[in-house]
C-alpha cells in the first residue's frame, strides 16, 4: 500500500482542481488502482466525488450576488432579491405586452385570456369576502389583493423551474409580507370604525365575568393571524421543495451504486418524483389562492367586525334606524339589505 | 446519543401527520356526502373543498417542516 496520508490526497485534489491534465496526480491515482483496485484510496475517492448528494436545504442558501455593505447593514444584492425581480419584470412584460394597443383586441388571443382570466378571478373572491354592507368597499381594496394574489401566483410556481430560487420559502420574505398586510389591515380597521374596532375582541353576549379571558384569548388569536398567514406559505413551499430534493437525491445515490437491482429501483423513486412535481405546481398556485382568501377574511373581519348581528349593533350605537332591531339581527347582510330595501320601499 | 435523539425526534414529528390525514379525509368525506344530497352546488361545493383541502395540508407541512428543522438545522 503506498504511504500517503489524506492530506496528502487533499493537495493532490487540490492540483486537480486548477490544473485538470495534472500527469503526476493522474498517475497516482492510476498507480493507486492498479495496486489496491477497489480497495484503494482513488477508488473511494472517486466514490464519494458521485455520491456527493447536497443537502435538502442547500437549495435554500441566499448568496449574495452584488455584495454591498452599508456600515453594519447588509444590503447586497441576493439571489431572493435577483428571482424576486425576475418574477415582477415577468408579470409587468406580460400585461404590458397584452395591454398595448390601447387596452388588447376585442377578441382576445391566449395571452390577453390568460391575463384577463388572472384579473377576473380576484374581483369574485374579494366581493365574495369582503362585500358587506357598503357597496364601495370592494373597489378600493381590490387593487391591493390583486397585486398580492398576481405576485404570489407566479412567485410560487416560479420556484419550481430548476435551478431557480424559491423566493417564498423563506421566513423573512414571507413573514415581511404577512405582517406589512397586517399592520395595513388593523390601520385599516381602526380608520373605520374608530375606536369601536377594539370591540373585535369580544363577541356579542358573552358574560361579563368571562370577559378577560376571552379578550386575551381574541388578541392572541388576531396577532397570530399575521405569522399564520407568512408561516403556512413558508411551510408549504419549503415542505415541498424539500421533499422532492430529497427524493431526487435518493435517486441519485441509487444510480451510483453500481448494483444493477439499485440501477432498477432507482426507477420508483424518480417517478415519484415525476408525480410530485404536478401537486407540487398546484400547491404553489393554491397556496397562492388561500393566502389571497385568508387576507380577505381579515380585512372583512377589521372592516365589517363579525359581521353577523353584531354589526347590527355597532350600527345602532352609530345611530342607525331602529325600526330593524326586530328582523334582521342574526341574518346575513345580504339579507338585511334586502329588508332595508324593503322598509325604505314600504315607508 | 444525540443522532439517536435527533432520529427519534424527528420520527415523532412525522407522527403529527395522522391528524393531517385524518383531516383530509374528512373534507373529501364531507365534500363526497354535500354532492350526494345536492349534486347541482357541486361545482362551489369542490371550490370549498379545496380550500378546506390547502388549510389542512398546509398543517401537514408543518409536521414534515418540523422534522427537517430538527435532523438538519439543529
Amino acid at each position: 500500500m503506498p504511504n500517503h496520508s489524506s492530506g496528502d490526497v487533499l493537495v493532490a485534489a487540490e492540483t486537480l482542481h486548477a490544473e485538470s491534465n495534472n500527469t503526476a496526480f493522474l498517475k497516482h491515482q492510476l498507480n493507486d488502482l492498479t495496486i489496491n483496485g477497489v480497495d484503494g484510496e482513488a477508488y473511494r475517492e472517486a466514490l464519494d466525488l458521485a455520491w456527493r448528494v447536497p443537502g435538502p436545504l442547500e437549495q435554500f442558501s441566499i448568496l449574495p450576488l452584488i455584495p454591498f455593505n452599508i456600515g453594519d447593514l447588509y444590503f447586497s444584492f441576493t439571489n431572493p432579491s435577483l428571482f424576486m425581480l425576475l418574477t415582477l419584470s415577468l408579470v409587468l412584460l406580460l400585461v404590458h405586452l397584452v395591454t398595448k394597443n390601447g387596452g388588447g383586441n376585442s377578441v382576445p388571443n391566449a395571452w390577453q385570456s390568460l391575463v384577463e382570466l388572472i384579473y377576473d378571478f380576484v374581483p369574485n373572491l374579494v366581493n365574495e369576502q369582503i362585500g358587506g354592507l357598503s357597496v364601495n368597499v370592494k373597489q378600493k381594496y381590490f387593487p391591493c389583493i390583486s397585486v398580492t394574489f398576481t405576485f404570489s401566483l407566479f412567485r410560487n410556481p416560479q420556484g419550481m423551474i430548476p435551478y431557480s430560487f424559491t423566493v417564498t420559502s423563506h421566513f423573512l420574505i414571507t413573514l415581511g409580507l404577512s405582517f406589512s398586510i397586517f399592520i395595513g389591515i388593523t390601520i385599516v380597521g381602526f380608520q373605520r370604525n374608530g375606536l369601536h374596532f377594539l370591540s373585535f375582541s369580544l363577541p356579542a353576549g358573552v358574560p361579563l365575568p368571562l370577559a378577560p379571558f376571552l379578550v386575551l384569548l381574541e388578541l392572541i388569536s388576531y396577532c397570530f393571524r399575521a405569522l399564520s398567514l407568512g408561516i403556512r406559505l413558508f411551510a408549504n413551499m419549503m415542505a415541498g421543495h424539500s421533499l422532492v430534493k430529497i427524493l431526487s437525491g435518493s435517486a441519485w445515490t441509487m444510480l451510483c451504486m453500481n448494483d444493477l437491482l439499485y440501477f432498477i429501483g432507482d426507477l420508483g423513486p424518480l417517478f415519484i418524483v415525476l408525480a410530485l412535481t404536478g401537486p407540487e405546481l398546484g400547491v404553489a398556485i393554491l397556496q397562492a389562492h388561500v393566502s389571497t382568501i385568508s387576507i380577505c377574511i381579515y380585512l372583512n373581519d377589521a372592516t365589517n367586525l363579525h359581521q353577523s348581528g353584531y354589526l347590527f349593533i355597532i350600527e345602532k350605537k352609530r345611530g342607525a334606524k331602529p325600526s330593524l332591531r326586530g328582523e334582521g339581527a342574526i341574518t346575513s347582510p345580504r339579507s338585511k339589505k334586502e329588508n332595508k330595501k324593503k322598509c325604505t320601499s314600504r315607508s | 446519543m444525540l443522532e439517536g435523539a435527533k432520529s427519534m425526534g424527528a420520527g415523532a414529528a412525522t407522527i403529527a401527520s395522522a391528524g393531517a390525514a385524518v383531516g383530509i379525509g374528512n373534507v373529501f368525506s364531507s365534500l363526497i356526502h354535500s354532492v350526494a344530497r345536492n349534486p347541482s352546488l357541486a361545482k362551489q361545493l369542490f371550490g370549498y373543498a379545496i380550500l378546506g383541502f390547502a388549510l389542512t395540508e398546509a398543517i401537514a407541512s408543518f409536521a414534515s417542516m418540523m422534522a427537517f428543522l430538527i435532523s438538519s438545522v439543529f
